[in-house]
């Protein structure tokens, strides 16, 4: 009975041998992407074009243009003359904020009132909109800060520590906050749901369209025997694929590792068999390869990306945004990635993680192999 | 010609739409899809979980604990010990810990209260963000203490020299994520349906080798071409209204403020620029496996040089300058500036112009080279 299994999966590994292209695709893909993402995305929002329109042109307001000049998040564009030019800027997406500084600006503050200027910030790309609103809170805070004890300094009320109340911050797992440590592990766990389902979900489909899934119609293996055979080599070169994406992160990228190696190689196996079990059920539903590609597209891309916990916490996501984020094996693989690289954490940590995704694994397999008819019609 | 063409464009239009499964692996794509990645998140900080661990209880703590609150913040838990607070975190079930010490009331009083916040670094911005609203939030509760102690607040607030920005974030006041994310997923969804669709369908006809059938008749490579592009160019667009205004407007409420019109024409352009990359996909894979990987390989980078995701401004100049060669980053610009900003033809043109020149170079590249190999 192995026997016929070790058939079809050296059947399936000379298929695949013997397009070259195809299997160095298999493994170019994922290094490309990974060159791509590990170097040029940085999720930093800098060099952010910012005016003002200064109605004051007072030493105060020098000073407090100042503030954002200096700031390495801004890139100033200039002082304008108008409002309309502001406005132009805007539109036109020349500038992403504009600042409006009030004609009584540096009166009302040497004269001890508060003030308000405005703040018009580009709000079409939202998480953009709502960096730079947080780092204009932030300058603003500075300055605040500086008027504030200078005027209790002139009060002469000021002795020792001027504010009630200081924060101390402190970050763990990730204390410098470098953006590679969040955005290498991620795509880990993103390109290894869609690589190996878009692998898999050929497998099935590629030979009901060239008409030789009649040749295991008429054999006599049974419908696991096909599975996972079929299965069998894809999934070696999916673990070959996070070995690599492994390997770069370490010693390419630099990426933090305080955790077990074994521990995450062997959640990716798991992960590995899941996401090519993905594949392998849109195959089996699908009738055509372009089908089962856009299918596999669509139910692994977009969901692993906006639930799996990548950019937003889970825990801040709405019931909703919960009930898909535990409906899809990412999350719970982002779960162990994270753990393992950033936080140091073992195997007692990931038995739940890894539990759900061993119990998914084996509902994806259960499915194909329900749906897979050995018969015509 | 004409002729030719009409009936190539006939039988392609009568393959795609026999092809039921597409039609409705389509309509969720441009429907359920796009609800999904709108539906994901509003920002990236909002209800950003957080867990209190409050050593004082006392009024001082109480106060600055009420802060920590919506729409940012959310508590999830109340930690009695240390090891629940790292328990937390490591479970990542909340994402900030709050920690304030015992005697809180009395250290504020002589300004040295003190209180800890631990911020989970994994997502590093989440956290940049976050850990930015901890202290404005501090800077306000500061602000609140001094007042009271200088005497009535409202006569408090106007002796003391402070900036107050008033913010205005144009177009989307609420930085409402669902405005921007469902149009990109449209707008994603776009490029890449159209790649996908010419691509197979012209690889189709390879592997079944009708191509040489085909090769045999009158007709010419441009025409083929054109002829496989067409009913891409006309289903996309269709299936986009279905998106625009059944979703992103209907399910969103996003405000579309620009020309209807002028998006849908440079839309037809723009499907057509990027139909001409997925044939030049197909002429160099032999099977549709080897395209998918190819269109992977190039979807990708597109997808992140589109300055959706990192902004241009924010790039690097090799990317920046990379980008350039993408369709994609003119169409995205494209779209947001009509759609969203209202912008009229004075201030897109350049991108309308990018479109169309890499639409006639990919669409030449692809016929060229098609020439090349059936000879």
């Amino acid at each position: 009975m192995f026997n016929r299994v070790i058939a079809i999966i050296r059947k399936e590994t000379r298929e695949l041998l013997r397009d070259p292209v195809y299997l160095g695709l298999a493994f170019v893909v994922p290094m490309v992407l990974m060159l791509l993402f590990g170097y040029g995305l940085s999720m930093d929002v800098k060099h952010l074009p910012i005016a003002f329109v200064d109605h004051d042109r007072s030493t105060f307001s020098r000073d407090y243009i100042d503030g954002f000049v200096n700031s390495e998040y801004f890139d100033f564009i200039g002082v304008l003359e108008n409002n309309a030019q502001a406005e132009k800027g805007i539109k036109s997406g020349h500038t992403r904020v504009i600042i409006d500084i009030p004609p009584d600006f540096g009166r009302q503050l040497s004269s001890n009132h508060p003030v308000a200027v405005g703040v018009t910030i580009d709000g079409s790309f939202a998480t953009r909109a709502e960096v730079i609103r947080a780092y204009v809170i932030a300058i603003h805070a500075l300055f605040n800060e500086r008027l504030l004890s200078d005027f209790l300094m002139r009060r002469g009320t000021a002795q020792g520590p001027m504010m009630p109340v200081q924060m101390d911050m402190t970050v763990w797992y990730n204390p410098s906050l470098e953006s590679i440590n969040f955005i290498v592990p991620g795509m880990l766990v993103l390109i290894l749901m869609l690589y190996p389902a878009l692998l898999g979900a050929l497998l099935v489909v590629r030979e009901k369209e060239a008409g030789t899934i009649f040749n295991f119609y008429a054999s006599p293996v049974f419908r696991w025997e096909i599975l996972l055979g079929k299965a069998f080599p894809y999934i070696v070169v999916a673990f070959l694929d996070y070995l690599m994406i492994y390997a770069m992160s370490i010693w390419l990228f630099n990426v933090r590792f305080i955790g077990d190696f074994w521990v995450l190689s062997s959640a990716a196996l798991l992960y590995s068999i899941c996401s090519i079990g993905i594949g392998l059920l849109i195959s089996v539903l699908t009738k055509t390869q372009l089908a089962a590609m856009l299918i596999t597209f669509l139910s692994t891309m977009t969901p692993a990306f906006n639930y799996s916990g990548f950019i937003t916490p889970v825990s801040s996501m709405d019931a909703t945004g919960q009930f898909i984020a535990h409906l899809i094996p990412a999350t719970y693989f982002m779960d162990i990635v994270r753990g393992t690289y950033l936080k140091g954490l073992g195997f007692d940590y990931f038995w739940p993680s890894l539990l759900a995704l061993g119990i998914y694994t084996m509902v994806l397999y259960g499915l194909s192999w329900l749906f897979l008819k050995k018969r015509i019609g | 010609m004409w002729q030719r063409l009409f009936s190539m464009v006939r039988k392609e239009f009568t393959q795609l739409f026999r092809d039921w499964p597409i039609l409705f692996i389509l309509v969720w794509a441009f429907s359920g899809a796009i609800y999904v990645a709108g539906h994901a998140v509003k920002m990236d900080v909002s209800d950003y979980p957080v867990v209190l661990y409050d050593l004082s209880k006392d009024d001082a703590s109480r106060e600055l604990a009420s802060h920590i609150r919506a729409p940012y913040f959310k508590i999830v838990g109340y930690a009695q010990s240390d090891a629940e607070v790292v328990e937390y975190l490591d479970r990542g079930k909340a994402s900030l810990a709050i920690i304030i010490p015992p005697d809180f009331q009395r250290q504020v009083a002589v300004n040295l209260g003190r209180f800890q916040v631990i911020s989970d670094g994994t997502i590093s911005r989440g956290s940049i963000l976050a850990t930015s609203y901890v202290a404005r939030i501090t800077a306000e509760y500061n602000l609140e203490l001094l007042e009271q102690r200088l005497g009535s607040v409202t006569k408090a607030m106007s002796q003391v020299p402070q900036v107050d920005a008033r913010i205005r974030i144009r177009y989307n006041p609420n930085v409402n994520n669902a405005w921007f994310s469902s149009m990109l997923e449209m707008l994603n969804l776009i490029t890449m349906v159209s790649m996908l669709l010419s691509a197979s369908a012209m690889v189709r006809e390879k592997v079944y080798g009708t191509l040489e059938q085909m090769m045999v008749t009158p007709l010419r490579p441009m025409e083929l071409f054109i002829a496989k592009i067409i009913p891409t160019v006309v289903v996309v667009p269709l299936f986009s209204t279905l998106a625009l205004f059944g979703i992103v407007q209907g399910v969103f409420d996003t405000p579309i403020r620009g020309s209807l019109l002028l998006f849908y024409c440079v839309m037809a352009v723009y499907v057509f620029s990027v139909s001409s990359l997925g044939l030049l996909v197909a002429v160099f894979a032999r099977n549709i496996a080897q395209a998918a990987m190819i269109l992977f390989l190039i979807m990708f980078p597109m997808l992140f040089l589109s300055g959706a995701m990192t902004p241009p401004e924010s790039m690097a100049p090799w990317m920046k300058y990379t980008s350039l060669l993408s369709p994609m980053r003119y169409f995205i610009d494209f779209g947001y500036q009509v759609l969203f900003k209202g912008n009229g033809i004075q201030y897109v043109w350049h991108d309308i112009v990018g479109i169309f020149v890499l639409g006639t170079v990919m669409f030449s590249l692809s016929v060229w080279r098609f020439r090349k190999v059936i000879r």
